[in-house]
């Protein structure tokens, strides 16, 4: 709203997840192919092996084509990509870090040069200087990761840094330790990784052989070290912030899920990879490669999704809007667009006249300046799949919308403006998916719970929901009546008779299934 | 309706240095981005010019695949040095190049693309040679186009980051981002101004190339510092057209600032005009007298200190721009003091460990090549 939004219709978030994660699953592996290099050189040298060295010379060959190249373009590419995203993040983060990487940039650049030098240098230097190329390129790759890995988890756990500003206090921050361990035994193993396709298009099959064991070792304890060292990392998350990967919000949880099975899979394959390592296929290797691919995707996507609502941890959210009022904040922090409202505040917006006729085009630029860093209507987190599960119309939705930030623990942040502003962003959403008002509601229990409270509600034995709701149905129901008046920040959803005593009934019976004790009657 | 003033406002965030810090750092990589650029796109535009058209065909191949097999350094060099600017110019300019670049987003992002595809591209030439050209000529201009693609988005970019009164119009006609600046007057002889440069830095590319090969291969160095050479006084004669367009096309407050509004401006200006025409002189006369210290010693040297004031007017002529809507004066600033001497350390050891490198692999020596 500082900023014009893109409007990409696909939606920007999925942009920007696959630019950065192609680049992080190429610049790990630039850190760890690093060392195999010269761990490698060293052990072919020491043995005398010669088919080993030959074939190390044309996995530098790749190793260069692959890092030095689109893992040098594709990270110039998020930086194009977030400042194109969420520029006020950026800038943000410019002026907090520009040191930090400017002090990345240094051993940037003396890492692609020692590559390069590297690369070239196979022919032309004796073994000792080649090596010495090979452990600045390591050295110079590995120092780029302490520092960006300083940036990355401050934007996940910025510490003390929003109440000091101080550099050191938000780059050496509570997850900074455990993240670059995690990140190195990642590196480590896409090593392994990575080797075994060059491998797989070797001809001799005894070279084959051990290549892949030597392989293994790079992979197979680095991958069995990542389940402690995620332990690590998760401790260091703030518990509530950690809820949203299990179970409290859908993606992060699914995404989860998936980092831990295609873990799972790749160190599977990787030991069959043993099994008849002088024959290991092409396509075997390449699979492995994808599989790894995608667990590291999602071990991202997890880390990225439950950073939400935020996009630096306490300060901004993703949508732009500052959490707080801070001095120079241009009155982009949720209070002051509460009370100025958004059509105001917002610089980069057509119309700002509300009028009848017009509310779903005004909404439609609401939702673009405060939606869109996120949703789109019909494809990427579109709207459109999200309303064809709950039916919503839109006097639901008006109401639904006063409470965000309650919803999937917290994962959105909370709407600002005016309420006329919500109702215009209402009338723009519901139009993405029309529910009649009349529209026939649905009665059974579940279903109720599903399209109105488990947004925000768990079958859990601390949610309040199954904690405080009288046991009663018939004074349930009538509770229910006015949701307001149970919890002031609840919508007023104005569900029918029929439905509260469906939903009453429901609640007891997952009550029952769960071991979920009920209020005492008379109580509360 | 009225717009409201469109212009970001700053994050609360002050500049972790003094404003000039970052505008030297700024300059300084600029110049060093510019000159890589330059080798780069300039020296593979010369090769091509010499596979296919110089009258010695075999000179030609030779000469085109000697450029060949630098290109694959050279353009990680723009890309790495490219980013030190990027990253000090979202420091001091990023209200004005977030938005340019938000404005115009799907070009901006298909920059990255096309880098890839050139820069494989690249590769792909370089692993050919003389008895297996493969279709090295073909890919080679393919890559050549998108780098030529590329300069030219930028020079979108920066134009439209300087206008802010363009940006309304723009963004709210289309906010997907498919826009470009094609109606600003300078963009196209400020472009054709970078271009023109880059055929004439192949040029020097090739003196270069004939310098490493002076002792090795007389008779191939004594052609190849002609063609590069005569590569370098004509473009540099072009330059002299280009630059007065460029001149032209400014608004006339800016244009000015060049001539005599601006002292800074108008020495600097003096003494790239001056440079020009020296080193037009002065190559033609080495050539006449095949004199290769003055071709590739002298000449650069000048070529250098050009590049380098028309750099600092480039800068004058972004304030001049800005001017309305900027004032460094403003911008709060609290020098990060636990970090920024770390930099300046790393930064010194870095450039040595750098040097140290390069020399310990035979760059300085007396029969390696002398310029990657
Ligand atoms: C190979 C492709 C490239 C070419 C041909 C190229 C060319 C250019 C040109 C012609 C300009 C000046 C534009 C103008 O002022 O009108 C420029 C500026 C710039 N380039 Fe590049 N560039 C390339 C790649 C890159 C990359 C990959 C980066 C970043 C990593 C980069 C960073 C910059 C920056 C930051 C500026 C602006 C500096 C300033 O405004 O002071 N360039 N480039």
């Amino acid at each position: 709203m500082n900023y014009p939004v893109w409007d990409v219709a696909f939606g920007a978030g999925l942009l920007i997840a696959l630019v950065a994660i192609l680049h992080v699953f190429v610049s790990h592996f630039a850190v760890g192919g690093g060392l195999f290099l010269v761990l490698t050189e060293r052990k072919a040298r020491h043995k005398n092996d010669a088919e080993l060295l030959d074939w190390l010379k044309r996995h530098t060959r790749f190793f260069v084509l692959v890092t030095v190249v689109f893992g040098a373009v594709s990270g110039v590419g998020i930086w194009f990509t977030i400042g194109l995203i969420s520029p006020v993040a950026t800038s943000n983060l410019i002026h907090a870090y520009v040191w930090g990487w400017a002090i990345e940039w240094i051993f940037f650049f003396l890492e692609i040069t020692a590559a390069l030098l590297y690369m070239y240098g196979w022919d032309k230097l004796e073994p000792r200087l080649h090596q010495w190329y090979g452990w600045i390129y390591f050295i110079a790759a590995f120092a780029s990761m302490v520092i960006i890995n300083g940036i990355i988890t401050f934007m996940l756990t910025s510490g003390s840094w929003p109440k000091n500003y101080e550099f050191w206090k938000g780059f050496f921050n509570p997850t900074y330790f455990p993240s670059l361990a995690f990140r190195f035994a990642i590196a480590l193993a896409l090593a392994g990784i990575y080797a075994l396709i060059t491998t797989s298009v070797q001809k001799d099959s005894a070279l084959k052989t051990r290549i892949v064991r030597w392989s293994a070792w790079w992979i197979v304890p680095s991958l069995a070290a990542l389940p402690l060292l995620a332990r690590w990392y998760i401790h260091r998350i703030p518990p509530d912030v950690w809820a949203s990967a299990s179970g409290s919000a859908p993606t992060p949880t699914l995404y989860a899920g998936m980092a831990v099975f295609l873990l799972i899979v790749t160190f599977v394959l990787a030991l069959l990879s043993l099994i008849r390592p002088g024959r290991i296929h092409l396509a075997f290797s390449l699979l492995v490669a994808l599989v790894a691919l995608g667990a590291m995707g999602s071990f991202e996507f997890v880390r990225e999704s439950i950073r939400k609502p935020y996009v630096i941890s306490n300060y901004l959210y993703a949508n732009s809007l500052y959490a707080k009022q801070i001095q120079g904040d241009g009155g982009f922090n949720v209070d002051a667009v509460n009370s100025a409202g958004i059509l105001q505040t917002a610089k980069w917006i057509k119309v700002r006249e509300l009028t009848a006729a017009d509310q779903a085009t005004v909404g439609r630029e609401i939702f673009r300046v405060e939606c869109e860093s996120c949703h789109t209507a019909n494809s990427y987190r579109g709207l459109r799949h999200y309303l064809a599960l709950r039916k919503w119309d839109e006097n639901k939705i008006q109401a639904m919308i006063g409470g965000l930030e309650f919803m999937h623990n917290g994962i959105m942040p909370p709407f600002a403006g005016t309420d006329q502003e919500r109702a215009a962003l209402a009338a723009y959403v519901s139009s993405i998916y029309p529910v009649a008002a009349t529209a026939p509601v649905a009665a059974d229990g579940k279903t109720v719970f599903m399209q109105n409270c488990s947004m925000c509600h768990r079958v859990n034995a601390s949610d309040a929901l199954f904690k405080n709701l009288p046991k009663d149905a018939n004074t349930a129901s009538e509770a229910m009546k006015d949701l307001t008046s149970l919890f002031p920040l609840m919508p007023d959803l104005k569900l029918t008779e029929q439905q509260r005593m469906a939903l009453a009934q429901w609640v007891n019976a997952q009550r029952t299934a769960h071991g979920i004790e009920a209020p005492m009657e008379g109580g509360n | 309706m009225m717009q409201p003033n469109l212009i970001p406002v700053l994050d609360p965030n002050p500049l972790p240095a003094p404003y000039w810090v970052f505008v030297s750092l700024l300059i300084i990589t600029f110049v060093l981005h510019i000159v890589a650029m330059n080798f780069m796109l300039g020296g593979a535009v010369v090769a091509l010019m010499a596979k296919w058209r110089a009258k010695n065909r075999v000179l030609g191949n030779r000469v085109f695949f000697d450029v060949a097999k630098k290109l694959p350094s050279l353009l990680p060099a723009t890309i790495t040095i490219g980013v030190a600017p990027l990253l000090f110019v979202q420091v001091l300019y990023g209200r004005f190049i977030y938005t340019s670049s938000v404005i115009m987003a799907w070009p901006w992002f298909l920059v990255l693309i096309f880098l890839t595809v050139a820069y494989y591209g690249f590769y792909y030439v370089s692993f050919r040679s003389g008895q297996h050209p493969g279709r090295a000529g073909t890919v080679m201009l393919s890559s050549v186009i998108l780098i030529f693609i590329i300069g030219f988005l930028f020079s979108n970019n920066l134009t439209l980051s300087q206008t802010p009164s363009r940006w309304g119009a723009k963004y709210f006609a289309d906010p997907s981002g498919w826009n470009l600046n094609l109606s600003e007057p300078t963009l196209i002889p400020r472009f054709l101004h970078f271009f023109v440069a880059a055929v004439a830095l192949g040029g020097l590319f090739l003196v270069f190339v004939a310098l490493a090969n002076w002792k090795r291969d007389h008779e191939y160095a004594r052609q190849v510092l002609q063609f590069g050479g005569k590569s370098f006084l004509y473009a540099t004669m072009a330059q002299f057209a280009v630059g007065i367009w460029f001149l032209i096309s400014l608004p006339r407050g800016m244009r000015m600032l060049f001539m005599g509004d601006s002292p800074l401006a108008t020495a600097l200006f003096l003494v790239g005009l001056t440079g020009g025409v020296a080193a037009i002189v002065l190559m033609s006369g080495a050539l006449r007298n095949e004199n290769l210290r003055v071709a590739a010693y002298l000449v650069p040297g000048i070529v250098a200190v050009v590049i380098a004031c028309m750099s600092v007017m480039r800068d004058l002529l972004r304030d001049a721009y800005l001017n309305p809507w900027f004032n460094p004066g403003q911008i709060a600033e609290k020098t990060q003091w636990s970090v920024f001497p770390l930099f300046l350390v790393l930064f010194v050891s870095g450039v040595i460990l750098w040097l140290v490198m390069l020399a310990r692999y035979g760059f300085f020596g007396s029969r390696k090549e002398s310029a990657q």
